[in-house]
């Protein structure tokens, strides 16, 4: 039985019967009196220098009501990154890939848009491309930036302990490349927004977006308007993935058509143009060789990574020391080496996806050290087992396990797949295969250096006493944050789920950063319990004076106060609230004073009862350069055994079963913890199998639909095993912290391994294609 | 995702049909599920003045069994004929076809006579209804005429019908006992794939078991989909068995013209064509056994 | 350029006008106000428009709103009754079929065009029923747990 009312359990979400109804209200479902329609001009091409833009003919169509270009939007830089704001609302002199932003239109109506947009003439002058890393970092390349030479976006070096020593006390040493694909997030809502700036002067943008308070700061900074002007809402989102955590130029252009026109904008990407805008998961080149020594022990890793960055930085500054830093764990390494490069190319912009940075790395790592465990004749879960980190462990690159549930984990998956009766026995074309893989519980620092803190929240009882609602900038955009802090709030106030409604995606209603770095739970959980406290301390210091009993001597639990000694006479109290509600259906009965009746009284007392909370991450450790990347208030773990069949002529690979587990803390909603550990699975899945968007010679992208950019559909998906493994988490909310992103780590490589286990050949390029498949299975029939 | 303009017509007999498509000529296009046709009208690979809609006509939504012949109206949808026992119990291979196509939603809305009219070389009614060697019936102002599968597929995208026809009927002869057919295409997904190969077989055996009559159907590997003489003469006049099959599909692997593309190389394009020339063979032979 | 049509949804009758290039997925979202329908992109490949036309769901962008005059259409808004939601959207609820919510009205009416047909189906069934359905949040084991606690739901 759990000791908690709300928490640990499995609570429908709030937001369900909305979205089973089709009531939910997404952002292309909104529409308001006098509204206008938004389209964009994308170029063509993917390196050119601007000559000239006229817009004439577009102004003479009847309809257009406005049309700007960087004429009209100005060249102020922006990003996600201040440390690499390489973007400006619209081109004016170059444009560095097919989709990037020329101008944009509001018409009466979506052909109108679309019309003046075609009558937008651009005269280009065509400069050579570079589509690849190589090509962008080969000598005399041309620069796509004129502040970074040599068209490197970021590079790192890194080295913890000393990794040529090291690998000097090692009996094996093994050295492997491997690489993915480009992938894109593929959220079955494209993004979408309407602006309207009021005739008093304020501008609300209502957006699908992961980070309302980002896309506020951006949006003020760009069009220069003080950030109390700017409201950003969220409405529900389809959901993100990475890609809607930062602001987009449809979100900017709109603004900026509304400001024009003094009506409100609505603007959509179609499908093509969400592949367009990209910033999605980077390809990543990683070659890493690690030292064991043959007792099984990990001893140094030394990894050198190419990220192919697309156009512009986007996260990628953050990607690029995500995908060295996130090797820190989950395993005692105490030496590592990392040079990674970030170059730019003429393809759009690669960003923050699901595991940021860290997807490729562990997939990489995790293979090499499968194929260490077998040179080893250990069992891969052994040899996980013993190289390990635990609770109270700290990385070589200062990462501190605060709580640490990987034994958990591997025990789970072992016991669950029935692993000892199957590795190594099974029939050649089927396979099993297991992977490790950690996660950070939130970024330690805003993008933008600040010490604002990470999230705020603020709740307010209802008058009448009966209700709490949190008021929040956070941001629900499918994960179940909103239910998760309302069961924060009720477990805290100690008042039934029922009793809490939650309004949030409102930069009106406080700062939070938003949904990426698997955050909310832990960080704005945080605020919400320190709120929820707020508001309870002042309902009991009330109901103190009131009854002349000591706070401390009082508690709330399911909306009933609890008097921990005598109890008091509170007769006059309950008779007050009785009058006051004469001819009420719900008069509170029985032999306790309830919830409701003692907020009341407070109310009475004290007038508004709201309480507030914030969170801000402790100091965290590494001095060093990039040490803000990877460090985190917490780290979940997961563990995965992927369980496959290979057709041995065709190669093409199902995944049959799937066993995984992962230590979330202390799990605030479970099925929504299972649920994000099956949702990364597909997503993971998908990345090892299908997924990879492709480009043809002149940087257009072949497969921008969602025919040909495949996603699995449920006919691919095995049966997924997911075990919630349960850890008290000291510096997260009743125990709790991530669960969203940590869980596609040990997807792709627990397949990788699998596949190996059944055709008994490692691939080292992703996706594992049936193509790619049958060329290995040919060349190794040729050896 | 706008499409352009264009008039609608929706002809509630052929006949009307006929006289609209006529007037209007390579203005004009039909629609029936609408599933390709839409799409390539957002897309702006197409935009015809004139939509012509055959979803009214009730005379060309039957499904028969007569004299022989499994006779499908060109609007009959393709996931109706999953379900339709006529279909399942005399061209099985054709049922299979129907159930590779798509998504279940689509399939819903595409029908027969638009699977073929859009000649797309990855469709996947083409290859089992070539294996059985089904006949088109066009109609148009000018009567009707017939014309057999294999020489309906010009180029991709392109066919027989003129544009004053419209497909209205295929007729496919029932497989006489000793007869067996087999269908498999290979995409990434298990669902809503563009194939990366697919293949249809066809066989009969005469009363001493010896294969009479052989047509394989390859897709993908191709401008249309593709007889493969070869791998048939390899099985025409001879006893089935593995090895047989085998030589069959090493010898459709010649008989193609696979192209490297982004769904894949035509090296491997040419190898999938021997695996899936094995494998229907394989079903085809159990099949025929079956029927004897 | 635009003609009044009349069109049954949800089994009450609408007279809309509408140009032969309009889908039937924009009439329901923008002229209709039916926007339980969503849209995720437009060309058949994601299930996120499916209504249920004649009792089969199809993907509403590509059916012309011309072609969809005589047909009985049901969209997410109709599956309610005064007795409450439908088994299906209920067990969507009880077990998180949920998570983003833009697949789910398509998921939704696949899943009780699938039980209408078949009260008791298997998960394999299920999975092909549901298989021109994308979701991207929640790797569909929510999804068939939900259509397999509706349709012990239906055959009680």
């Amino acid at each position: 039985m759990s000791e908690y009312d709300v928490i640990n359990s499995r609570a429908a979400r709030l937001d369900a019967p909305d979205k089973v109804t089709g009531r939910a209200v997404f952002v292309d479902d909104m529409s308001m009196p006098g509204m206008l329609y938004g389209a964009m001009l994308q170029s063509p091409v993917a390196h050119a220098k601007i000559l000239n833009v006229d817009i004439s003919e577009a102004l003479k169509l009847p309809g257009v009501k406005s049309v700007v270009t960087a004429k009209e939007a100005g060249l102020i830089n922006y990003g996600v990154s201040p440390a690499r704001y390489d973007e400006t609302l619209f081109c004016s002199d170059r444009v560095r890939y097919v989709g990037d932003e020329i101008a944009a239109v509001a018409a009466v109506d979506l052909e109108t848009a679309m019309e003046a947009v075609s009558l937008i003439k651009v005269t280009y002058e065509e400069l050579p491309i570079l589509l690849t890393v190589e090509e962008a970092m080969a000598e005399g390349a041309p620069q796509l930036h004129d502040k970074y030479p040599g068209n490197i976006c970021a590079e790192v070096h890194q080295e913890f302990g000393d990794v040529a020593t090291a690998f000097k006390e090692c009996d094996i040493i093994k050295t492997t490349t491997f690489t993915n694909k480009r992938q894109d997030a593929a959220f079955i809502e494209p993004q979408g927004v309407l602006a309207n700036y009021d005739l008093s002067g304020h501008l609300t943008l209502y957006s699908s977006t992961q980070v309302p308070h980002y896309v506020q700061r951006i949006v003020s900074m760009v069009l220069g308007l003080p950030m109390g002007k700017v409201r950003v809402v969220k409405p529900y989102v389809g959901g993100g993935f990475g890609i809607k955590a930062a602001t987009n130029p449809m979100e900017l252009a709109a603004c900026l058509l509304s400001m024009k026109t003094r009506k409100p904008v609505k603007m959509n990407y179609s499908r093509e143009q969400v592949f367009l805008f990209s910033r999605a998961r980077h390809q990543f080149v990683h070659k890493m060789t690690t030292g064991v020594k043959k007792d099984g022990t990990i001893v140094a890793l030394e990894h050198e990574c190419y990220l192919d960055g697309g156009a512009y930085s986007s996260f990628g500054i953050a990607t690029v020391y995500y995908a060295g830093s996130l090797l820190g764990g989950p395993y005692k390494l105490q030496n590592m080496k990392y040079d990674g490069y970030r170059a730019y190319t003429n393809k759009p912009a690669c960003g923050a996806h699901r595991g940021h940075g860290g997807v490729a790395a562990r997939a990489c790592w995790e293979q090499q050290l499968d194929m260490i465990a077998e040179e080893l004749n250990m069992d891969p879960l052994d040899f996980r087992l013993m190289n390990m980190m635990e609770t109270g462990d700290v990385s070589c690159n200062d990462l501190s396990m605060s709580s640490f549930g990987m034994r958990e984990c591997i025990e789970a998956i072992k016991e669950g797949s029935d692993w000892k009766s199957k590795k190594g026995k099974l029939p050649k074309g089927k396979g099993i295969g297991m992977a490790c893989g950690f996660f950070v519980s939130g970024a330690g620092y805003p993008i933008y250096r600040s010490d604002t803190p990470h999230s705020t929240m603020v709740i307010k009882l209802t008058e009448d006493g009966g209700s709490a609602i949190l008021y929040s900038g956070s941001a629900e955009i499918g994960q179940g944050s909103d239910t998760a802090f309302a069961m924060i709030a009720a477990e805290t106030i100690g008042i039934p789920l029922e009793n809490v409604r939650i309004e949030s995606g409102d930069t009106d209603f406080g700062v939070d950063l938003g949904a990426y770095s698997s955050r909310q739970t832990l960080m704005t959980g945080h605020a919400t319990k320190e709120a929820a406290e707020d508001v309870k301390q002042q309902v009991l210091d009330v109901l103190s004076k009131e009854l002349n009993v000591a706070v401390e001597e009082m508690d709330i639990k399911q909306g009933r106060i609890i008097f921990k000694n005598e109890t008091p006479d509170y007769s006059v109290l309950k008779t007050a609230y009785i009058k006051e509600h004469r001819g009420w259906t719900d008069q509170p009965e029985g032999a306790y004073l309830t919830f409701n009746e003692a907020a009341r009284i407070a109310f009475l007392v004290k007038g508004p009862i709201v309480g507030t909370g914030k969170y801000s991450p402790p100091i965290l450790g590494g001095r060093f350069k990039g040490a803000a990347v990877g460090t985190s208030p917490a780290y979940g773990c997961s563990a995965m055994i992927a369980e496959v069949s290979v057709d041995m002529d065709t190669g093409h690979v199902t995944v049959d079963k799937v066993t995984d587990a992962h230590d979330c803390g202390k799990a605030i909603n479970r099925t929504s913890v299972e649920a994000q550990m099956q949702g990364s699975i597909s997503m993971g899945l998908g990345e090892a199998l299908f997924e990879e968007v492709k480009f043809d010679d002149k940087g257009h992208i072949i497969n921008s639909d969602l025919a040909e950019y495949k996603i699995p559909t449920i006919l691919d998906m095995p049966p997924v095993d997911a075990i919630v493994v349960e850890t008290n988490e000291p510096n997260g909310p009743f125990g709790a912290k991530e669960v969203g992103e940590g869980g596609i780590m040990p997807v792709i490589p627990a397949i990788l391994n699998a596949v190996y286990d059944a055709i008994g050949e490692r691939i080292y390029e992703l996706p594992m294609s049936s193509e790619r498949i049958y060329m290995a299975l040919n060349k190794k029939n040729k050896k | 995702m706008l499409l352009p303009k264009f008039k609608f017509h929706e002809p509630k007999t052929e006949q009307e049909a006929c006289q609209i498509l006529t007037e209007y000529g390579d203005k004009a296009r039909p629609i029936a599920g609408g599933t390709d046709l839409v799409v390539n009208m957002k897309k702006k690979l197409m935009s015809p003045e004139h939509v012509v809609s055959l979803s009214r006509i009730a005379s060309l939504k039957g499904l028969q069994k007569e004299n022989g012949f499994v006779k499908i109206g060109a609007c009959f949808t393709v996931a109706d004929m999953i379900e339709a026992k006529d279909i399942r119990e005399n061209v099985n291979a054709l049922s299979a076809g129907a159930a590779a196509l798509g998504s279940p939603l689509v399939r819903n809305l595409a029908t027969i006579g638009g699977n073929l009219g859009s000649a797309r070389p990855a469709a996947d009614l083409p290859p089992p209804l070539m294996a059985y060697g089904a006949t088109l019936i066009l109609k148009s102002g000018k009567g009707k005429r017939n014309i057999a599968i294999d020489d309906f597929f010009k180029s991709p995208g392109t066919t027989e019908c003129r544009p004053d026809e419209f497909i209205a009927e295929i007729q496919v002869l029932t497989p006489p006992a000793g007869a067996g057919a087999g269908y498999i295409n290979l995409g990434a997904r298990k669902a809503q794939d563009c194939n990366i190969v697919n293949v249809a077989s066809f066989i009969c055996l005469n009363k001493s078991g010896v294969i009479d009559t052989a047509r394989v159907i390859l897709g993908c590997v191709g401008p249309v989909h593709l007889r493969a003489p070869a791998a048939e003469k390899i099985l025409m006049g001879e006893k089935p068995d593995k090895v047989l099959f085998r030589q069959a599909a090493d010898a459709a692997k010649t008989d193609c013209l696979p192209i490297t593309d982004f769904r894949g190389t035509g090296e491997y394009k040419r190898a999938m064509v021997g695996v899936l020339t094995q494998r229907t063979l394989e079903i085809a032979l159990d099949e025929a056994k079956k029927n004897n | 350029m635009k003609e009044l049509i009349n069109l049954t949804i949800n089994d009450q009758a609408y007279e809309v006008a509408v140009a032969p290039n309009q889908t039937l997925v924009d009439v329901l979202r923008y002229q209709l106000e039916l926007t339980g329908t969503k849209k995720g992109c437009e060309l058949g490949d994601c299930g996120s428009c499916t209504v249920i036309m004649d009792g089969k769901p199809v993907n509403s962008c590509l059916v012309l709103a011309m072609q969809a005059v005589g047909k009985d259409i049901k969209t997410i808004e109709g599956l309610e009754t005064e007795q409450g939601l439908h088994p299906v959207q209920k067990a969507f609820v009880e077990k998180q079929g949920v998570q983003c919510g833009f697949c789910t009205s398509g998921m939704i009416l696949s899943a009780k065009s699938l039980l209408d047909k078949n009260g008791d189906p298997t998960e394999h069934e299920i999975r092909k029923a549901l298989s021109g359905n994308l979701c991207r949040c929640t790797g569909y084991q929510k999804i068939i747990e939900s259509v397999q606690a509706a349709s012990k739901g239906v055959s009680k």
